[in-house]
């Protein structure tokens, strides 16, 4: 193994602090955009405005979290006025929450993807990276999209059916986030090779991809079109590649 | 190494020497050892064997014709690439039936609203199956469907079914597909 230089070992760790600092300054953006359509997001995966309440009873303002110590000042001190006028304020502070939040859930769930099925996230990132694997991944993303709207429908009209329908609904959200997990898989990789960085873990690999994904959806306005876009590509790939099953589809046991 | 050693060469020792020995390699850099491999061939019919069989080899491989290749060969690689462009081709095409479909679909339930009526609806539905299970509740009404609706939507699950079909063939690993498993497979 040649000796890693100085430079090339804080690669890594510079570029996830870049994109955590990118990641919170679109988190600040994205805030004072405001929940205005097509920005869905901000309320999403940013979250409500800072509502911190205590020494006041439960019963008075239900919905709000009591907590032992005051820290609504804190968080009020970190609003802003904006400089460009028409939008909301800026709040690092529900930027740097969100991305406590939401940015590491998206890790979490990422990783522990990854963690619990290696030989199956290999395979799928595998044939994301072969030619025309992500635009075969972005379409069947579509079409399984359409799919599942319409099998939903139809099984809408009937009693017995409707109850499938959650199943149907948690079936196609795990196939997306085992998609998500092998695409932050891939966007690491990627990274990797185009900035030429040296060979790390493949779970810090896929956190630098998870932390990218994670800036996506917190664009303003674009960041809910990204972050579906994104969705879709990884259910397309869950299924194309049967959450990366070795041997894929196929009808061969039915032939006999 | 002496005459003597030389002389007293074990099968192991030789059948490490019988390559260099058949080159004529051992004749042009020891002379000693290649009469030393030359006196033990005349008296071990082992090593006798083995060096036989490795100056016949390249007369054997010599021998050895390529099978013919089947006639079908070339209309076989053909119909292997007419296939994958086709699929290639149908992959994109099925996008205008799917769309025509889903436009049908969104202007039947009236557009977006209808949409957001329907996604509510299921819940609402669901919500009161899951009341009605817990025995809190009656049956929720389930809705009449439209013959149109209920085609369209077979239609537009079918054609994505096919079409998801098509995809996984064209993927890399897929049946057409060149991946690392399709040459496993």
């Amino acid at each position: 193994m040649q000796p890693v230089s100085d430079s090339r070992r804080w690669a890594w760790p510079l570029l996830i602090g870049v994109l955590a600092a990118i990641g919170i300054l679109l988190a600040i953006a994205d805030i004072a955009a405001g929940a205005k359509w097509p920005n869905p997001m901000s309320d999403a995966l940013v979250g409500p405005g800072v509502v911190v309440k205590t020494g006041v009873p439960a019963s008075a303002t239900p919905g709000t979290q009591t907590v032992r110590f005051d820290r609504t000042g804190v968080a009020e001190k970190f609003i802003f006025e904006s400089p460009i006028g028409g939008i909301g304020p800026l709040n690092p502070y529900q930027a740097v929450r969100a991305f406590l939040s939401s940015g590491a859930g998206l890790v979490l769930l990422a990783l522990a993807g990854l963690v619990v099925f290696p030989g199956r996230a290999r395979n799928a990132v595998e044939r994301l990276e072969a030619r025309h694997g992500s635009e075969i991944a972005v379409g069947a993303g579509l079409v399984m999209v359409l799919l599942t709207l319409a099998a939903i429908t139809l099984l809408r009209f009937t009693l017995l059916f409707l109850a499938v329908v959650p199943l149907v609904l948690f079936v196609a959200l795990i196939a997306s986030l085992f998609g998500i997990a092998c695409i932050s898989l891939w966007i690491g990789r990627l990274l990797r090779r185009r900035l030429r960085l040296s060979n790390a873990h493949p779970l810090i690999a896929a956190l630098a991809g998870a932390l990218v994904v994670f800036d996506l959806a917190v664009i303003p306005y674009a960041g809910v079109f990204a972050f579906a876009a994104v969705a879709m590509a990884g259910l397309g790939l869950a299924v194309v590649t049967r959450f990366g099953s070795a041997g894929g589809w196929s009808f061969g046991d039915l032939i006999w | 190494m002496t005459a003597s050693e030389s002389r007293s060469l074990a099968c192991s020792r030789v059948r490490v020497l019988l390559e260099p020995y058949s080159d004529g390699e051992l004749a042009r850099e020891d002379r000693l050892q290649y009469e030393a491999v030359r006196e033990h061939l005349g008296g071990c019919s082992d090593c006798r064997l083995q060096h036989e069989q490795a100056i016949s080899l390249p007369f054997r491989l010599r021998a050895l014709s390529s099978p013919p290749p089947p006639g079908s060969l070339v209309a076989g690689v053909m119909r292997t690439i007419a296939s994958t462009r086709l699929a290639s081709r149908r992959a994109w095409t099925l996008l205008v039936p799917e769309a025509v479909l889903a436009a049908f679909i969104l202007w039947y339930l009236s557009g977006l609203e209808g949409i957001t009526s329907v996604a509510s609806g299921i819940v609402g539905d669901l919500l009161g199956l899951a009341g009605w299970s817990s025995g809190s509740g009656s049956l929720p009404s389930i809705p009449h469907a439209d013959v149109p609706l209920l085609l369209a939507l077979i239609a537009l699950t079918a054609i994505a079914g096919y079409h998801l079909s098509i995809l996984i063939r064209l993927a890399p690993g897929g049946r057409t597909g060149s991946g690392r498993h399709a040459a496993s497979e």
